[in-house]
């Protein structure tokens, strides 16, 4: 699918988007301590009296009297609403953006366009994303200008009267085309923007050992968090050039250096107060609005509010990776895995996000809970027009379950063995090394495995 | 503008709206009436969800005009200063919410099905809370909740 690809050519031209993690590091984190004394190792599998009691939530009460405060429920006095308007093509380079109509409304505070933002990029990691679209739009959810008026309705009107020329360009929507290069989402740099490889024991030994090679491709789709609350934040920029801001986001420490960039002021003038979040599911676990609010406050001298509709949840926050995942496993006449070649895609929408991450653990899981000898594992993540992708629970494990288990059910099916049996036999157990050499304790997967069938029948079942 | 006067957690309260006001809108903005919450404004999530004379309602999809004259019953209404409500009790105890963005949804979902129906069966419950959208707990642990404070309503099982 993807021989023809150069790593290690694709990768370095990114490394001018990367801050390393010293540059990030805020001055306030200590050096890790040294400690007088060796980490002490507890015996593994000790039942903890913790386990099984029965325990109420200490915010539970709140919840249920809605009483609890999230950003939405908190107003102040002289707020305003803001609004985005979105590009609604998925590449194209911005020509012109004219506010003049929308910033002639009654009741429109104030317009903000890319131009205005001290540095108009942000990340985790790779630091890829505009706040506003300024140049060039990469998603059709990317946003291009935000308007501050007295109520939300008066902000959306507006944002529909803000003029925007774009010049169309081609886009890129599938990942395997993307690896192509022939259309950057992101020129000059490569669409590959993170890659991993995990080389283990000698793999074409282990095919030569087995009796049956079996190969597939599976793929997931992308998924929304589609968390309760949608993102919500309020700025308040007040007259000693100072920003508060109360976010639903929920890595405030992060969020904070983010900000401090992309305003380009000290990390010590801005305050974030995260409240409790109404659902994250990793979905918040970067800034989105809150520095185009901050500056629209800065313009107005008042707070300002923006909610996301639900609609803008789908389009322009983060979504779990599309993965297309391929999979050669070699297997003996009796079951046992000799080796496994895995190559993931992934779909890394228009910006990095959280994508390195998942590429990291996706790529770290991709050969399953199984002893296996001789393994390569090759994982590349990739830019397209489409909206970004970024972490949701388990990062990317999820997905390479799905593959190698579907798998391990075809094998299973194919040599006439007990699905359950065939797990058994090649399942990690205590000392069992990780793909990448990790020695593990306290592996009860095959417990587990026995208890669960026993638990739901399988044997009685017949499968 | 809209004149509405309507009865809400057994007081009455008048307010003048633009007529696209929402009856979400008119109880969190004009009231600040913040318990209930706006999850997704188009009748899916069911986190809005209030009692209108008896039936549990989405607020997000009616209108401020519509409950003129009208008795509407919010989280805000349940517990007294004294107490809570027996289903928030249950709900408390179980841990059914995690988040709790769904919660006062769930809870004025069910409190219109035990106001009308006080021994429901496992399936009535879920027919009840069909129309609200959890994403952290699940529906078990509420369920089993529903179906606690069911039995205190009833007299059958002492108030913890």
């Amino acid at each position: 699918m993807t021989d023809d690809v150069k790593v290690a050519d694709k990768t370095d031209s990114l490394t001018d988007l990367k801050e390393t993690d010293e540059d990030l590091r805020l001055p306030s984190v200590v050096e890790p301590a040294h400690f007088p004394v060796e980490t002490i190792d507890t015996e593994a599998r000790h039942q903890t009296p913790a386990v099984g009691q029965r325990a109420t939530r200490p915010d539970g009460r709140l919840h249920g009297l809605g009483q609890t405060k999230y950003i939405d429920d908190i107003t102040f006095p002289n707020m305003l609403f803001a609004k985005m308007k979105r590009a609604g093509i998925s590449s194209a380079l911005i020509k012109s953006v004219d506010t003049s109509e929308a910033e002639a409304m009654p009741g429109v505070a104030a317009v903000l366009t890319g131009k205005e933002i001290p540095v108009n990029s942000y990340g985790p990691s790779y630091q890829d994303q505009p706040v506003l679209a300024d140049e060039r739009v990469f998603h059709a959810g990317d946003p291009v200008a935000a308007v501050a008026a007295v109520t939300e309705q008066i902000a959306e009107e507006a944002c529909e009267r803000i003029e925007v020329e774009y010049e169309p360009l081609e886009p890129v929507y599938d990942p395997v085309e993307a690896m192509k290069d022939e259309i950057k989402v992101h020129p000059p740099h490569s669409n590959i923007y993170a890659t991993k490889r995990i080389k283990k024991g000698d793999l074409e030994k282990g095919f030569a050992e087995a009796d049956h090679i079996f190969e597939g491709v599976y793929s997931t789709q992308m998924i929304e968090h589609v968390p309760l609350e949608p993102h919500a934040s309020i700025a308040q920029w007040d007259p000693n050039g100072r920003v508060t801001l109360w976010s639903s986001l929920g890595r405030i420490t992060l969020g904070r250096a983010d900000i401090a960039r992309t305003l380009d002021m000290p990390i010590n003038k801005i305050r974030i107060v995260g409240t409790i979040v109404g659902g994250n599911f990793g979905g918040k676990n970067e800034i989105t609005t809150e520095p185009a609010l901050a500056l629209l406050s800065r313009k107005t001298g008042r707070p300002v509010k923006m909610v996301y509709t639900r609609e803008e949840e789908f389009i322009a926050s983060t979504t779990r990776h599309p993965f297309i995942m391929e999979y050669k496993t070699g297997v003996t006449d009796d079951g046992m895995i000799t080796a496994r070649k895995v190559r993931l895609v992934l779909d890394g929408g228009a910006y990095c996000s959280w994508s390195e991450t998942t590429l990291g653990k996706a790529c770290i899981l991709s050969a399953g809970p199984y002893n296996i000898e001789n393994l390569l594992a090759e994982a590349y993540c990739m830019y397209t027009n489409k909206t970004m992708t970024g972490a949701m629970r388990g990062f990317g494990a999820p997905q390479v379950c799905f593959a190698y288990e579907s798998q391990m059910d075809e094998i299973a099916h194919k040599l006439g063995i007990d699905p359950l049996e065939l797990r058994m036999k090649n399942a990690f157990h205590e000392g069992s090394a990780s793909p990448t050499g990790q020695v593990l304790q306290s592996v009860v997967v095959k417990d587990s495995l026995e208890k669960a069938a026993e638990r739901f029948g399988w044997k009685e079942d017949g499968q | 503008m809209t004149d509405v006067t309507l009865t809400i957690n057994g007081e009455e309260r008048s307010a003048s709206v633009p007529p696209e006001t929402s009856l979400l809108r008119l109880l969190r903005d004009e009231f600040f009436l913040t318990g209930s919450k706006l999850g997704c404004d188009v009748g899916d999530c069911g986190a809005c969800t209030v009692i209108v004379d008896g039936l549990p309602v989405n607020a997000c999809l009616m209108l401020a005009g519509q409950v003129d004259g009208r008795d509407v019953v919010t989280i805000e209404g349940l517990a007294t200063l004294e107490d809570l409500h027996p289903i928030q009790k249950a709900f408390e105890e179980f841990a059914s919410l995690q988040c709790g963005f769904c919660g006062p949804g769930v809870i004025i979902a069910a409190k219109g099905l035990l106001d009308r129906n006080p021994d429901p069966t496992k399936e009535e419950i879920k027919d009840a809370l069909s129309g609200n959208l959890c994403r952290c707990t699940g529906y078990t642990k509420m369920i089993e909740a529903v179906q606690d404070a069911a039995r205190i309503l009833r007299g059958e099982k002492e108030a913890a």
